[in-house]
């Protein structure tokens, strides 16, 4: 809970405000208190301690609400910040980390969201079961000193009592509280996987299945929950007893020592349920800090991880001059490297394109050139400068990427190329589009570029996003271009039309392109063959 | 949101008798709170009034409540959350009913990934309509009753106190409408967040590949800040539901003593009565006001719930099935689909898939491999054209009945977090020990599990994390090899395993399939396959290919 520290500005507002709430409680019970007296016949308050009254709960329960706003926004800025940080996070680690996209993005939403309880919650209600109590007491030793003790006496008894029915068992019952208590593990495993329950005809047999293991999850579930719910119920127990003890004393020590005011006897036993009050909004708020402490645990390790370094580039250069010397890539835990010992140079302007298996490292080739990966061994060197001294983002600029699987984003076709460069006139996109043949089916769209697409928008098929994924490295005008399989997911006949756009996106720039054949490219190049038999180097056109 | 709330009311039905009899204990704990306060209070008046045979009473039936309040507490919360927990039991199975009819390919096959997610949520969210709607308010009205009860020999000291009460009370049902509107907000624009958190994610190597991280991270930012504005708003409602709550109970206690203040020291035993009850109620009533929150988030989810439950089934049942054909030939003639009306996959495909053929199709993601699965398992059904089995249109066969006979190998195939024989027997529930062997040493992983200690008694683990990738799509092959289907449909079997073991699980495909039709879909061949022919999958058609 490292993020918890430089919030203090932040949490401290609503414990203080919770404080002023405490504060109310006090004056009010007081002044009921004497109103009260003044009742049973003693000299004490009237109207004015009436009126005075309702201005106090008023004031108390402005207060209350300011506490509860001032909470809502800590938790809101700590909330903020850590996701943003842990987007940053993901960002940078980019396509190296083995997280799955649902799973970053119940990182960044769920799990952020679950550490609100900690937040906005459970340090103010950890700070007010030991403040507003010892406010109390304090108060209420004024009035009668023995009140007092009792007070004191129950609440330190508070913890004690939680001990003995076991915070221990407690915490180990809110954890499989968690797991079982929402009866869920099984029935979301199973919805999970319907489609196989499906396919085998056992949906009906897994619904009976689900109910009998439902009932049995239910034993265990409330078999922990008693052992919760005692703890719970003792912190009842002190403050029923309380209660008790004290009306008994005040009640007992009236009828035997008369005509004493009775103003403080009454405020006493007024200011319990006063006392308990935070206590209890601590109790409540235990649950959610475990939760948010789950959350916290898997976020902690990525946010504390140090940050990638390396140098800036002062500007992206016109001609790119590329060398790999012996370069590896070996993921950690594989029997093999992905990529083995690799050497080859390549001059500015200059096609090279990789051909090989699927396995044999031409993929990983153009992950180390994006910077998605470094090398394991051996060196990769940009116009004579060793890559892995650049930070990856910086790697980045010198490159127009096209994967084998284009992605459109949710907004415009103008936006998705536009993304290449944020700069770009409305001229140079459409120029780009051409150029990539978007428009000869952006035409025919009902808005044309201005179509929306992505997720929620129009369907377009995979070559059509392969050609906006061109129209983007034609905008981005980057003096080293990087092809993945750009035509594998294209009919024969859009094939040739976006070869004749990749030709003339190679010319004059430093290329690398991964295929599986070389003379389906039908471009002038350089080939090296990856595979059983490395380097084998050959040219074609 | 009443209606969908009612119904999930409705689907409790059975349960009935345990949620009413949790009901009436909630009664008696909020009752026996109120008496515990009222005889303290009543004591200590009748100390400072010098006696009174009342007082003295008081102060003996004190002590037995200071034991009963907190067990009767303890009792309330087991027996609530034993009946809620039954009721949602019930609810989670008829769930699960309901969604193996409706979305048989699984949810979220297509469309929203956190559907699922969604719809977990909001099966939890039902238990706050009965634990923190219901019951709170039921005992809340029992409170009410009795401090009427209590007070009846003063009847405008007892309107005085109870309206107030009455009013906190009934607050949950005036604010619940409103709440349910900023809560719909709020949630609408969590999915927002998530949209803007998963967009650059799925497509990340584009997003760095641009160089848009600040663009994208300032887009995140953006739907954050609108996101807690929404969920500031919901605050600001709950936050001033509380504290209307609280000025209610505390109006009661002003009004008591005003009437108090009016009637002179003769009325003082009742004021202390009222005023000690009004203090008991605080906490039985001073949250309702909160539960109106509550109650908009069950509604809301019991809303999506059934919206996701009442989706029609995606194909037809035919009303009187035909028998299932004898021939095993798969024709596919014309067939044309599409998820959405304006975007086909399949356009006019045809494929003959004759007996004990094996065929591999290869295309890219996104061509529709999956759609034709997913058409030949009766998941969806096409647009245009025929698929026949054996002859006979698989239109007129009971769904069931076809899956016997086509067993699909899918992307999706989960291991569940159970024994591997209990994983393998969900194929086929009678097999004995050594038919699941058999099935394990054809898919070719007998020799890994036999060398486990537990062999087949071992756990997989939800989603067989247990397993690595590898082994977990051999144990699912070996579950989809143990009946006797005649066909079987393998959707990118080695989706997720690296080159290797890629090539090691095509290459035992030979002796996994003997005399079974086989249909291979992946983007991409190693070479090592046992294969008749090789068609390739481009525009909506099937092409043969020329590598």
């Amino acid at each position: 809970m490292r993020q918890a520290r430089g919030q203090a500005g932040r949490v401290a507002l609503p414990i203080v405000l919770g404080l002023g709430v405490a504060l109310c409680q006090i004056a009010l019970a007081f002044l009921i208190a004497r109103l009260l007296v003044t009742l049973l016949g003693f000299q004490g308050g009237g109207w004015n301690e009436l009126a005075l009254a309702g201005g106090l709960m008023l004031l108390s329960a402005g207060l209350g609400l300011a506490q509860e706003m001032a909470q809502q926004s800590a938790g809101e800025t700590a909330r903020a910040r850590i996701r943003a940080e842990l987007f940053a996070r993901l960002l940078e680690l980019g396509p190296a980390d083995p997280r799955g996209v649902g799973e970053k993005a119940s990182l960044l939403v769920d799990r952020v969201e679950a550490l609100d309880g900690f937040f906005a919650r459970w340090i103010p209600a950890m700070a007010l079961a030991v403040l507003a109590p010892a406010m109390v007491a304090i108060a209420v030793w004024q009035a009668d000193w023995v009140s007092a003790l009792v007070l004191v006496c129950m609440g330190l008894l508070v913890p004690v009592a939680m001990a003995l029915t076991g915070i221990g068992a407690a915490l180990e019952a809110r954890k499989q509280l968690d797991v079982l208590g929402r009866l869920s593990g099984r029935f979301v495993d199973r919805l999970r996987g319907l489609s196989t329950l499906v396919q085998f005809n056992r949906t009906e047999d897994e619904a009976r299945a689900l109910g009998v293991a439902a009932e049995e999850f239910r034993w265990r579930t409330l078999r922990v929950l008693r052992v919760a719910f005692l703890s719970s119920a003792t912190l009842e127990l002190l403050s029923a007893f309380t209660l008790g003890y004290l009306a008994w004393r005040h009640g007992a020590l009236m009828t035997t020592r008369d005509a004493a005011d009775p103003t403080m006897a009454l405020f006493c036993i007024l200011m319990i349920p006063g006392f308990f009050a935070p206590l209890r909004a601590f109790s409540a708020a235990y649950h959610e800090a475990m939760s948010a402490r789950g959350a916290a645990a898997e976020i902690a390790p990525l946010l504390e991880a140090p940050p990638a370094e390396g140098l800036l580039l002062e500007e992206v250069p016109h001609r790119v001059a590329l060398v790999f010397n012996e370069a590896e890539l070996h993921y950690p835990g594989m029997p093999r490297p992905a990529l083995s010992r690799l050497t080859f140079a390549l001059a500015p302007g200059e096609t090279l394109m990789l051909v090989g298996p699927s396995g044999a490292g031409k993929s990983s080739v153009l992950r180390l050139l994006m910077g998605f990966e470094r090398p394991t061994a051996g060196r990769i060197a940009i116009n004579g400068q060793d890559v892995t001294r650049l930070k990856p983002a910086e790697l980045r600029r010198l490159s127009s990427y096209v994967g084998q699987r284009a992605h459109l984003f949710g907004g415009t076709l103008y936006e998705n190329i536009a993304l290449a460069r944020p700069g770009a006139t409305k001229a140079e996109v459409i120029r780009a589009a051409e150029s990539a043949r978007v428009m000869s089916f952006a035409a025919r769209l009902p808005k044309g570029l201005d179509t929306l697409v992505g997720e929620g928008g129009f369907g377009l098929s995979g070559g059509q996003a392969q050609r906006v994924a061109l129209a983007r490295a034609f905008l981005r005008d980057a003096p080293l271009v990087l092809l993945d399989e750009p035509t594998a997911s294209l009919d024969p006949g859009t094939e040739a039309e976006v070869m004749a756009a990749i030709a003339k996106l190679c010319m004059g720039r430093t290329a690398v392109i991964a295929t599986h054949s070389a003379a389906l490219m039908g471009l002038p190049g350089r080939v090296i063959e990856l595979g059983e038999t490395k380097l084998a180097s050959a040219h074609v056109g | 949101m009443w209606a969908d709330l009612a119904r999930v009311l409705r689907l409790w039905g059975p349960r009935r008798r345990s949620l009413v009899a949790a009901l009436f204990v909630a009664m008696g704990s909020a009752l026996s709170g109120v008496a515990l306060m009222a005889l303290a209070g009543q004591g200590v008046a009748a100390g400072i009034t010098a006696g009174g045979v009342f007082g003295l009473a008081a102060i003996v039936w004190v002590r037995p409540m200071v034991l009963l309040r907190p067990a009767f507490r303890w009792w309330e919360r087991m027996a609530s959350h034993a009946a809620a927990f039954r009721a949602l039991a019930d609810t989670r199975v008829w769930f699960f009913g309901r969604l193996a009819q409706r979305m048989p390919g699984g949810i979220g096959l297509r469309g929203s990934g956190d559907l699922l997610g969604r719809i977990i949520g909001d099966v939890d969210a039902l238990d706050r309509l009965y634990l923190g709607g219901i019951l709170p308010a039921c005992a809340g009205f029992a409170v009410l009753v009795a401090i009427a009860a209590l007070l009846a020999g003063e009847p405008w000291l007892m309107l005085l106190v109870v309206l107030p009460l009455l009013l906190a009370l009934s607050l949950p049902l005036l604010l619940a409408p409103a709440a349910a509107r900023a809560a719909h907000v709020a949630a609408e624009r969590r999915g927002l967040l998530r949209a803007a958190a998963v967009d650059p994610l799925a497509g990340l190597e584009d997003t760095l590949a641009a160089n848009a991280e600040g663009r994208v991270l300032a887009r995140l930012q953006s739907a954050d800040a609108s996101l807690m504005q929404g969920q500031r708003a919901l605050a600001r409602r709950s936050a001033v539901a509380g504290a209307t709550g609280g000025l209610l109970t505390q109006l009661a206690i002003l009004a008591a003593l005003g009437w108090g203040l009016t009637h002179g020291s003769a009325a003082a035993g009742m004021v202390v009565l009222s005023l000690f009850l009004a203090v008991a109620a605080a906490e039985a009533l001073g949250l309702m006001p909160r539960a109106g929150a509550a109650l908009a988030a069950a509604g809301a989810g019991a809303r999506r719930l059934f919206e996701a439950a009442d989706t029609a089934p995606p194909v037809a049942e035919p009303a009187a099935p035909a028998p299932l054909p004898k021939g095993n030939e798969l024709v596919l003639q014309g067939v044309t689909f599409g998820w959405r009306a304006d975007a086909l996959v399949l356009e006019g495909l045809d494929l003959t898939l004759r007996e004990g053929e094996r065929v591999a199709i290869l295309g890219p993601s996104g061509a529709g491999k999956s759609s034709l699965a997913a058409l030949l398992q009766k998941l969806v059904a096409p647009s245009a054209g025929t698929i026949r089995l054996g002859g006979a249109d698989i239109g007129g066969l009971a769904a069931a009945q076809l899956r016997t006979r086509i067993i699909c190998l899918s992307q999706q195939a989960r291991l569940f977090d159970d024994t591997i024989a209990a994983n393998l027997r969900i194929a086929a529930p009678d097999a004995p020990d050594a038919a699941l062997w058999r099935a394990l040493v054809k898919a070719g992983i007998a020799d890994h599990i036999r060398s486990l200690p537990e062999g087949l008694a071992t756990l997989c683990g939800e989603g067989g994390a247990r397993f690595s990738g590898g082994e977990a799509r051999r144990i699912a092959l070996a579950r989809a090899l143990l009946p006797p289907s005649a066909i079987l449909i393998l959707d990118e079997p080695t989706a997720g395993l690296d080159a290797e073991a890629e090539q090691a699980f095509l290459a035992t495909l030979a002796t996994a399939c003997e005399g079974r039709s086989l249909l291979l879909i992946t983007h991409r061949l190693t070479g090592t396959e046992p294969l008749d022919r090789v068609l390739r999958l481009a525009g909506g058609r099937l092409l043969q290919a020329t590598a």
